[in-house]
């Protein structure tokens, strides 16, 4: 059996004028949480270790989704690379995180936007490749809504414009529940990255959306987030 | 003694190998059931993989760093603390294989990879351990040829190999009969689906504690729940039983109560993790609840009161009755005596006797009718409420759901998760007041939520 064959390819672009219906089989709920204010790193984090544990030990327990903006800090993965962080590490400039996730080094900062998702795959699909490339596809639906034209990078993970990178993700995942996510850049300072090798690769280029829509804000992206993540993973928001 | 292997897991579809970032066990540790042991990581995704056994950690195959091809052995548990040498003299030879074929080769030829871990050499090395595994005199398996050609997937081969199964006896479920890790699992009489007979340990953990853990692809929640059952065919009308025609009487006596239905929800936290320490002592769920029943009955004496054409009945005990359905049709109800005096080690040991006796249709009368008050609960099929009807002769039933998570907003905004039961009394309005109900309700509740330990007394 080829299982090629069977397997979804994720929507390109102009597919996504399609509205979904929410209330198909395959929907699942979950908690849609857009905190007004900055919100701290290690706060986020236990929300989510709560949801990660709770899907865990109860697979039917309610999933959750965050769309929120952190204070500046690094955050490395499990298997991150230290050389990557161009400071000694405990002179770091900012809060560096050490977090159980996927990938190399990255920077968080007000004016970038971060998705965290504590989602059951059994639920959807247990296939990780599959689940990174949708979380790109959220990003890619969104900068389609934007005008401006994302694209992925063969063999990298991430979503770029141009030549530069707008969007990251980084997972984690136990017993095929998730945690962690994406962070777009909207109208962010970009100068925090120049001590750090982002995601580990030399020659990237960052970007952020207001380099191609002057005035964007964090507010204006986050109902479009907020509907690409509804859609491309089927949920209904249960809190609304 | 055994040894069970860790294997790489595939995290997609596409994966064909797999990096090691960090082993969270050191060779030695104890390592439980569903523990992280390592985590492995593909693209920008890491995935906790979990030990599926209670065990001893007894050594790294693949160090931290290495990448191994999916369904390669990585690392090796064993049951006990002794067996970690055995198993670390026969580990390094694997390791140094692995490496090699690793190394020797190329990434696209995954066929060859995934035939190469049971190349013979690979399953020598499991073979003795093994062996004293054999003896599977524990289950009825039916016999089942493959007519000669056994077809059976890399994963079911090795675990058939460390379960001492024999694969020719084994019926696969996958494409073309080819047989699965599942397969093998089933055969073995590891309960790989939800038992139906209605009585259970938990009010809750529906799928998660009662499907075997496999540690790489961690638990089908998505497979469609078992068939329903039917005691005739289409078109057919069956009698009943004498069971079923006994339950049908007392149904339709409880036509002639007036009743009502009162319900609460009790927060579980506490008790969950109370079960968690009594539970090796083999203190089953239902033990609690009973107990739990019980005390609060002596404190609510109205609530084991029955109706009878003198007046009210205050039986002189308070027995429990717990309601259990039987596979050939109909439910009985055995019955715990004296609920509230007796412990929970005592509640647990009756319990086990009297269902496996219930199933022999060994009980006798007094066993199953001397209930002064009934426990019902489907919490392991996962229904969150239900109502039950009274049985004749007794004032009250109590209907237990299952225990569910429900997020809980406190003032300042944190948010947190709580596990909720749902419990509903149907009671005859004759003897039990609403008040009554609900005030019983309320310290059943207290009991549950802020002192479970007291259940130990």
């Amino acid at each position: 059996m080829n299982k090629k064959l069977h397997s979804v390819s994720p929507e390109s672009g102009p597919n996504i004028n399609l509205e979904v219906t929410p209330q198909l089989a395959q929907s699942s709920s979950a908690f849609l949480f857009e905190p007004k204010n900055i919100v701290p790193f290690e706060t986020a984090l236990g929300w989510q270790k709560i949801f990660q544990k709770s899907l865990i030990e109860e697979p039917f327990s309610p999933q959750a989704v965050w769309l929120l903006e952190h204070f500046s800090c690094f955050t490395i993965g499990r298997g991150s690379d230290k050389k990557n962080l161009l400071f000694e590490e405990n002179k770091s400039p900012l809060p560096v995180f050490s977090i159980e996730r996927g990938g190399e080094v990255t920077h968080h900062m007000p004016g970038q936007v971060v998705g965290y998702l504590a989602l059951n795959l059994s639920l959807h699909k247990k296939d990780l490749s599959w689940y990174l490339r949708e979380l790109e596809q959220v990003l890619i639906d969104v900068l389609y809504l934007l005008g401006i034209e994302g694209k992925r990078i063969d063999g990298l993970t991430g979503v770029w414009c141009e030549d530069k990178k707008v969007g990251s993700i980084g997972i984690g995942c136990k017993r095929w529940v998730t945690q962690h996510g994406f962070s777009l850049n909207v109208d962010c300072d970009l100068i925090g990255f120049e001590n750090i090798v982002p995601c580990g690769l030399d020659k990237v280029k960052l970007g952020r959306l207001s380099d191609w829509i002057p005035g964007i804000k964090v507010c204006d992206v986050k109902p479009l987030l907020r509907e690409s993540v509804k859609r491309r993973f089927k949920l209904n928001w249960r809190n609304r | 003694m055994a040894t069970h292997d860790i294997f790489m897991p595939a995290l997609s579809s596409t994966m064909t190998e797999g990096k090691i970032v960090e082993w969270l066990k050191k060779p030695g540790d104890k390592v439980e059931r569903g523990e992280s042991v390592l985590v492995v990581e593909s693209d920008k995704a890491d995935m906790d993989v979990e030990s599926f056994q209670d065990g001893f950690l007894a050594s790294i195959v693949m160090p931290a760093g290495s990448s191994a091809p999916v369904g390669e052995t990585i690392g090796l548990i064993v049951e006990t603390a002794d067996e970690i040498a055995a198993a670390q003299a026969n580990a390094p030879s694997t390791a140094s294989q692995s490496t090699s074929q690793l190394k020797a080769s190329s990434s696209t030829q995954v066929q060859e990879k995934e035939a190469s871990v049971d190349s013979p050499k690979a399953t020598e090395v499991k073979k003795e351990p093994s062996v004293p595994l054999v003896p599977d005199s524990s289950t009825s398996q039916p016999e089942f040829l493959n007519d000669g050609r056994i077809v059976a997937s890399p994963r079911a081969k090795k675990l058939a190999s460390q379960m001492g199964v024999n694969l020719a006896n084994v019926r696969g479920s996958g494409p073309h009969g080819r047989i699965q890790a599942e397969d093998v699992q089933s055969a073995k009489g590891q309960p790989i689906s939800v038992p139906w007979i209605a009585e259970s340990n938990a009010p809750a953990n529906i799928v998660s504690d009662i499907l075997p853990r496999v540690e790489k692809k961690s638990v089908d929640s998505d497979k469609p729940p078992a068939a329903g059952k039917s005691f005739g065919s289409r078109g057919e009308t069956i009698a009943f039983n004498t069971l079923q025609q006994a339950v049908n009487r007392n149904m339709e006596e409880s036509l002639n109560t007036p009743c009502f239905r009162v319900g609460y929800s009790i927060l579980t936290d506490e008790l969950d993790s109370f079960y968690k320490q009594v539970k090796p002592n083999g203190v089953t769920m239902t033990a609690l609840l009973v107990k739990a029943v019980g005390l609060t009955l002596a404190r609510h004496p109205q609530v084991n009161a029955a109706f009878s054409s003198e007046g009210i009945a205050y039986p002189s005990q308070i027995n429990v009755a717990v309601a259990v359905a039987m596979e050939d049709g109909g439910l009985i109800t055995p019955v715990l005596q004296n609920a509230d005096e007796t412990s929970l080690a005592d509640l647990s040991l009756q319990w086990a006797d009297l269902v496996r006796r219930a199933r022999n249709k060994q009980l006798e009368p007094q066993e199953y009718s001397s209930g002064t008050f009934t426990l019902s609960n489907l919490g392991m099929f996962g229904v969150d409420r239900f109502d039950a009807i009274l049985p004749p002769g007794t004032g009250a039933i109590l209907a237990v759901g299952a225990s569910l998570p429900k997020v809980v907003a406190s003032k300042d905004g944190s948010i947190s998760i709580k596990k909720q039961m749902q419990v509903n009394l149907t009671a005859d309005h004759r003897v039990i007041y609403g008040a009554d109900g609900a005030l019983f309700l309320k310290d059943l509740s207290y009991l549950i939520e802020k002192n479970p330990h007291s259940l130990s007394s």
